[in-house]
């Protein structure tokens, strides 16, 4: 029963509520306009020859699609924003390095990167070489029996340092909903429960293989058979994993996807060069020069009287 | 500390828990908040619900039905603009952004933290636009009550739209895009601030945020021509409202009357008149400044629209623009948007030097910055920065067109060739990471005093810096806002630094042809050299 449950329905289940999800996301962002061309600049613009751009200007301020390409690939892979990180301390009036947030950030993104790397083995046939070729790098072979996966002790260390900043730093306390806690929790249950799994209360790897590819070529009854052969502790795991993929795309880990529409981040800045259009720019609505003419119409005569010009009352 | 300081301003801390930050506060501190708007400027923009009201009564007098409109209006600008509805979603509570505001830094009121003032609406959209948020507090989500309102107002005017916790977001959460859309929703169930309302008021009127009158602008211009004329012994005419002329000028209208922006504007006549620019000033569009975009889209719109109307109607080929921060945010990133520029304006090429400005080729807009710095990198102009001998420089990059434009090293480039003496400011205060004055955004009044100077420490303890350090004397900056702000500021600070704009040093160092031996600068304070 479990394994009907856990290993065939809820993933089903939970795989349709996150496809469904994330593009329903997608398209919920992309129907919306984009107004105006607001990209935050952070480097100098390009204006003329002789003032320079460095290399950083050129993506912290991009002004074609390449160099705003460039920058959001920096976004994605290296996280540039968190590296620019300071913290403001008040009794020092000065800032502080606090690039520590970027560095648990990376450690624990592209952790969790690796083991879903790693993960494709399991329903990948055959599994791809570099697949094998990153397992095997990283476990450190003939150290350890069983092999240990770095990234897979690393990211439990990476998401408590992310946790303990929201429980021991007050600041970060303050700002932290229940939901942010939970995130990380989830996800500190579900890596738990993998390297348990891995290390000490062991499973059957073939029969998890054997359902995950009979559920991908929809093969339910022999998806069945081997649910019912795999041993419980696995299914603590794939169940929180199911969980978190239901969870993903209505929670704030869509900013993985996200990120991609940000419009201070995707946009060049060549706003003076290339005019930017709003599908739902309203019509004027004020005064016309006429109007103006009319309403301060002495005035106005005297400057033309004048010649549209002033000059200093010299004595 | 040394005892220079004066008054004692405690800063202090608070973290609660998640839970009291959401509840709202209704609690407004004298210096924090903005007095509601005057009924003839929101009677003449034609603002709904326009009422006596004061934020401090218990009844706002708001509406019937104002939540409902303020839902649907809610649900229009998430479909309207994609920035608003990404940055409800995606926000992962990291804090990256928190110390990144000088309201908070100043205040320690953690609401003033970008996270936590976002997360003011972000919970009521949670509230009545996911699934999660039927579960309430649990979720970060909170009912829309008066109260909430009043919490909204309280704190999206505790925002200079500066952008600086943009930078440091790795998702470029832009909070001043975030408050901006606040400021519009409130507009739309009649609560609205009264300073910027006033000059949107005078500007949609009369051309400018001042409300001058034509023959008030003529006038002034006129003044700063006899001052032109006692110092360099030049009689300059200038241009206003001529047909035909090949560039438009519009400067900010505080240039016209206020100090230390009446020297800039100084500057501005003494160089177009030195080249011998065929340019005009107008009266019709005689604000480059738009307090528009402080409160919303049509607003922003409605004062910008005049400048590419007055260029298609005096038939110049291009236009130029003075010295202003949140101007220049509105011309480089709004004005070409929000209005098609004029088939008869012509690219933006230099008479003098021939270069064409191939950055501002649609919008046919350029700073004057650029221009000057194109003027003095081909050496058109005779400069002797030894004139410039009194002051020590450090610059001030207005948030504006330094996050929103990128124009950093163009004012750099003209003012090493106009003084001799300059020095930057500590590395993480200036450039794209510097620090607000404390006042943009609609700041600019007195009603919030408290907030500004508070706002403003990071900045004045950075000059402070360079101050003791290098002895700067001089805070040069091109911002209007900030030549009105700064000197309050400095003086809260006790930090003994004059405040100017680049043009002001500009027209210090310009050696004009048949000008008489000049005794004093601009100021008409005496010169001093250093050797
Ligand atoms: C395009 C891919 C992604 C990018 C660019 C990205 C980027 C970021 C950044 C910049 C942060 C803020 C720094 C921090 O608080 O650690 C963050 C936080 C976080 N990310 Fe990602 N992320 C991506 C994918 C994912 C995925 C697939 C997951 C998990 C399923 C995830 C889970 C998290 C969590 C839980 C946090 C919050 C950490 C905390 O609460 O302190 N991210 N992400
Ligand atoms: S830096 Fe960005 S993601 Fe982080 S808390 Fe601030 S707004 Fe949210
Ligand atoms: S835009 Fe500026 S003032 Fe507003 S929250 Fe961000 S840092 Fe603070």
């Amino acid at each position: 029963m479990i394994g009907i449950i856990f290993g065939v329905i809820i993933p089903y289940i939970a795989f349709a509520i996150f496809v469904v999800g994330v593009v329903y996301k997608f398209i919920y962002w992309a129907k919306s306009a984009v107004p105006l061309k607001i990209p935050t600049t952070s480097g100098q613009q390009k204006s003329l020859k002789f003032i320079k751009r460095t290399i950083y200007d050129r993506f912290d301020s991009p002004y074609t699609k390449w160099e705003t390409a460039v920058r959001m690939i920096l976004e994605i892979f290296a996280f540039r924003s968190l590296l620019k990180n300071t913290r403001y301390y008040l009794d020092r009036l000065s800032q502080r390095d606090a690039r520590w947030l970027w560095l648990f950030a990376i450690l624990f993104h592209y952790c969790l990167l690796l083991v879903l790397i790693r993960h494709t083995k399991f329903f990948l046939e055959p599994v791809p070489s570099f697949v094998e070729m990153i397992s095997e790098l990283e476990a450190f072979k003939g150290v350890f029996i069983p092999s240990v996966y770095v990234s897979g002790v690393t990211i439990i260390a990476a998401l408590f340092l992310l946790w303990f900043r929201r429980i021991f730093l007050s600041r970060e306390r303050c700002i932290s909903l229940p939901s942010d806690h939970f995130a990380l929790l989830l996800l500190l249950a579900i890596v738990i429960s993998g390297n348990v799994m891995r290390y000490f209360i062991k499973v059957d790897i073939s029969a998890v293989k054997g359902l995950l590819l009979s559920l991908m070529a929809f093969n339910i009854p022999q998806a069945v058979e081997f649910a019912n052969s795999i041993e419980p502790m696995f299914y603590i795991h794939f169940a929180l994993g199911s969980f978190l993929l239901a969870y993903f795309p209505f929670s704030k880990l869509m900013h993985a996807g996200g990120i991609f529409f940000s419009p201070t981040r995707n946009m060049p800045n060549n706003n003076r060069a290339e005019r930017h259009v709003n599908p739902w720019n309203p019509p004027y609505k004020g005064i016309t020069w006429q109007e103006y003419y009319e309403a301060y119409k002495d005035q106005l005569d005297e400057i033309a009287e004048s010649g549209y010009k002033v000059k200093p009352e010299v004595l | 500390m040394e005892k220079h300081v004066a008054e004692k301003v405690r800063i202090e801390q608070r973290f609660p828990s998640w839970r009291e930050l959401l509840k709202p506060t209704t609690e407004f501190k004298h210096g924090y908040y903005h007095y509601p708007f005057r009924i003839s400027d929101a009677k003449y923009l034609e603002l709904p619900f326009v009422r006596e009201w004061n934020p401090l009564d218990k009844d706002w007098k708001l509406p019937p039905n104002w939540k409902e409109i303020f839902l649907t209006k809610m649900k229009e600008y998430l479909e309207k603009f994609r920035s608003f509805k990404l940055f409800m979603d995606i926000c992962v509570r990291c804090g990256a952004c928190a110390d990144k505001c000088h309201y908070y830094i100043g205040t320690g009121d953690p609401k003033n933290m970008p996270v936590a003032r976002a997360e003011l609406i972000r919970s009521v959209y949670r509230r009545y636009f996911t699934p999660a948020g039927k579960l309430g507090k649990i979720a970060g989500a909170r009912d829309l009550t008066e109260d909430v309102i009043k919490e909204l107002y309280y704190y999206a005017y505790q925002c200079s739209l500066c952008r600086r916790c943009s930078v440091f977001c790795p998702y470029g959460i832009d909070t001043a895009e975030v408050t901006w859309i606040v400021r519009m929703l409130l507009k739309e169930i009649g609560v609205v601030h009264r300073f910027s309302l006033i000059s949107i008021a005078s500007s949609a009127r009369t051309g400018n945020h001042l409300g001058l009158l034509p023959g008030g602008i003529a006038g002034a211009l006129q003044s700063i021509a006899e001052d032109i004329y006692n110092l360099t012994g030049i009689e300059i005419e200038v241009p206003i409202n001529k047909k035909g002329a090949e560039i438009l000028f519009v400067a900010p209208s505080a240039d016209y009357f206020a100090t230390p922006h009446w020297y800039v504007c100084m500057g501005y006549l003494m160089l177009f008149h030195e080249i011998g620019l065929d340019y005009t000033w107008s009266t019709y569009a005689s604000e480059g400044g738009n307090f528009g975009t402080f409160i919303s889209y049509e607003l922003a719109q409605k004062l910008n629209a005049k400048i590419y109307q007055e260029a298609e109607r005096l038939g110049v080929k291009w236009i130029l623009g003075g010295e202003c921060g949140h101007m220049w945010r509105d011309k480089h990133q709004y004005l070409a948007t929000m209005n098609e520029p004029p088939k008869t304006l012509e690219d933006p090429v230099s008479p003098i030097t021939g270069t064409y400005f191939e950055n501002a080729a649609s919008t046919k807009m350029v700073h004057i910055a650029e221009f000057v710095a194109d003027l003095i990198a081909h050496k058109k102009l005779k400069l002797d920065p030894r004139r410039n001998d009194k002051w020590i420089v450090t610059l001030h990059d207005a948030c504006n067109y330094a996050r929103a434009m990128g124009l950093l090293e163009e004012p750099r480039y003209v003012i090493k060739n106009v003084c001799r003496f300059f020095y930057e400011m500590p590395e993480h205060t200036i450039r794209e990471k510097s620090y607000c004055c404390g006042s943009g955004g609609g700041l600019l009044t007195e009603e919030v005093m408290d907030l500004r100077m508070r706002g403003g420490m990071p900045r004045a303890m950075a000059l402070r810096e360079v101050h003791r350090k290098y002895g700067v004397n001089y805070l040069c900056t091109l911002c209007a806002i900030d030549k009105a702000a700064f000197p309050h500021l400095l003086e809260y600070w006790r930090l003994p630094v004059a405040v100017g704009g680049m043009m002001e040093l500009v027209g210090n160092a310009l050696i004009m042809k048949g000008e008489k031996e000049r005794t004093t600068d601009l100021r008409g304070e005496p010169l001093i050299r250093r050797d």
